[in-house]
């Protein structure tokens, strides 16, 4: 047949060249999903164990986070997790945390004293006990923290904030401000 | 240049399943190994043979409970310690947030928080657990026991025992 080429395959049976690039395509679907799984696994790995994103909800971090009630919407952050394994979390770190009272959710706060410390409170100076850790919200007023639950244990930290991501007029690196108010000595 | 496929095809492999089994283990189920007599005897029962790497217990842990489910009375948990966030405890539920547990030696009954439980090993003499710190949020809870795996003697399910000391109401 002029003007057609033709394959042969080592089966023996002879086959036209539409049909061969037919019979590649399961081939490459094959690669594809295969290269999906490993980056999805990559991702899921990467985002539990190393670094993650996470929006912020509420204004108890104002300013630092969410600073207008009338934004569009939420500030997203990036969260680093390599805190967990061998960093000394100290003052200033802000942190996302299991919230002691609802397992399911968790919360962002500041850490403004460490195991160790007196905080002063309303009833009192009150001494953060070992392995344990005083957050409080950027925003006093609208903020329920351990001024609220007391001190929170280190394990229920999920990560640490670094910088804000979004919306890009507020990208920037989270400062370790040390709180001058409320005596922690 | 074949070998050198081979080698980049076994180092895909291995890689992938490397992260198969990382994911596995965060979010599914790992093994675990019990030191310590706290839990005896559902774990580590005393015997006269010396603890160590191949006569502790080794236990299945899942994770699918830390998205779902309702942890309750009688679980068997893993949780990071309250004092010592780098470590990691096994200890039975023995009271869940709304509970009075009757502190000893003493008249007072402590009301657990919303959000946290209560703790204890089931051999109370030689245990550290809430009777010490205290009522611990759920949220330092790492994963369920549900089986032991080694000895092979004692491979089986974990039941659900509930508590018959310390009061709680």
């Amino acid at each position: 047949m002029k003007g057609r080429r033709l394959f042969t395959y080592s089966g023996g049976s002879v086959i036209s060249n539409s049909e061969f690039i037919w019979m590649g395509m399961p081939n490459t679907i094959m690669k594809m999903f295969n290269k999906s799984i490993v980056f999805g696994l990559v991702g899921i790995t990467v985002t539990d164990r190393y670094a993650g994103v996470c929006p912020i909800r509420g204004s108890s971090m104002s300013p630092t986070f969410n600073p207008s009630l009338e934004s569009f919407t939420d500030d997203y952050v990036f969260l680093e997790k390599f805190c967990l394994d061998k960093y000394k979390f100290s003052h200033g770190d802000v942190v996302i945390f299991s919230d002691p009272t609802n397992y399911k959710e968790r919360c962002v706060k500041r850490i403004v004293a460490m195991e160790g410390d007196y905080v002063s409170n309303v009833n009192g100076a009150v001494k953060v006990p070992e392995g344990h850790c005083w957050v409080e919200g950027d925003n006093s007023a609208f903020s329920s923290d351990s001024r609220t639950y007391g001190p929170i244990p280190l394990g229920l930290i999920r990560g640490r904030v670094t910088h804000v991501i979004w919306p890009p007029q507020r990208m920037k690196k989270v400062d370790r401000r040390i709180p001058q108010e409320g005596f922690a000595f | 240049m074949r070998s050198t496929s081979f080698l980049w095809n076994v180092c895909k492999s291995s890689f992938t399943f490397g992260l198969i089994g990382l994911t596995v283990s965060d979010r599914v189920a790992s093994v675990v190994r019990v030191r310590g007599l706290s839990m005896s005897p559902t774990f580590n029962p005393p015997n006269n043979t010396s603890l160590g790497l191949f006569t502790d217990d080794h236990v299945l842990v899942e994770k699918r409970c830390l998205t779902d489910y309702k942890f309750s009375h009688g679980d068997v948990v893993v949780f990071c310690s309250p004092r010592n966030y780098k470590e990691k405890q096994i200890k039975r539920i023995t009271g869940m947030p709304g509970d009075w547990i009757s502190v000893p030696f003493s008249y007072d009954a402590v009301r657990i928080p919303e959000g946290h439980c209560w703790v204890e090993g089931d051999n109370p003499t030689d245990s550290l657990d809430s009777r010490s710190f205290g009522p611990i949020p759920l949220g330092l809870i790492r994963g369920r026991v549900t089986h032991v795996l080694w000895p092979p003697q004692r491979v089986g399910k974990i039941d659900k025992k509930l508590p018959r000391s310390g009061l709680s109401f």
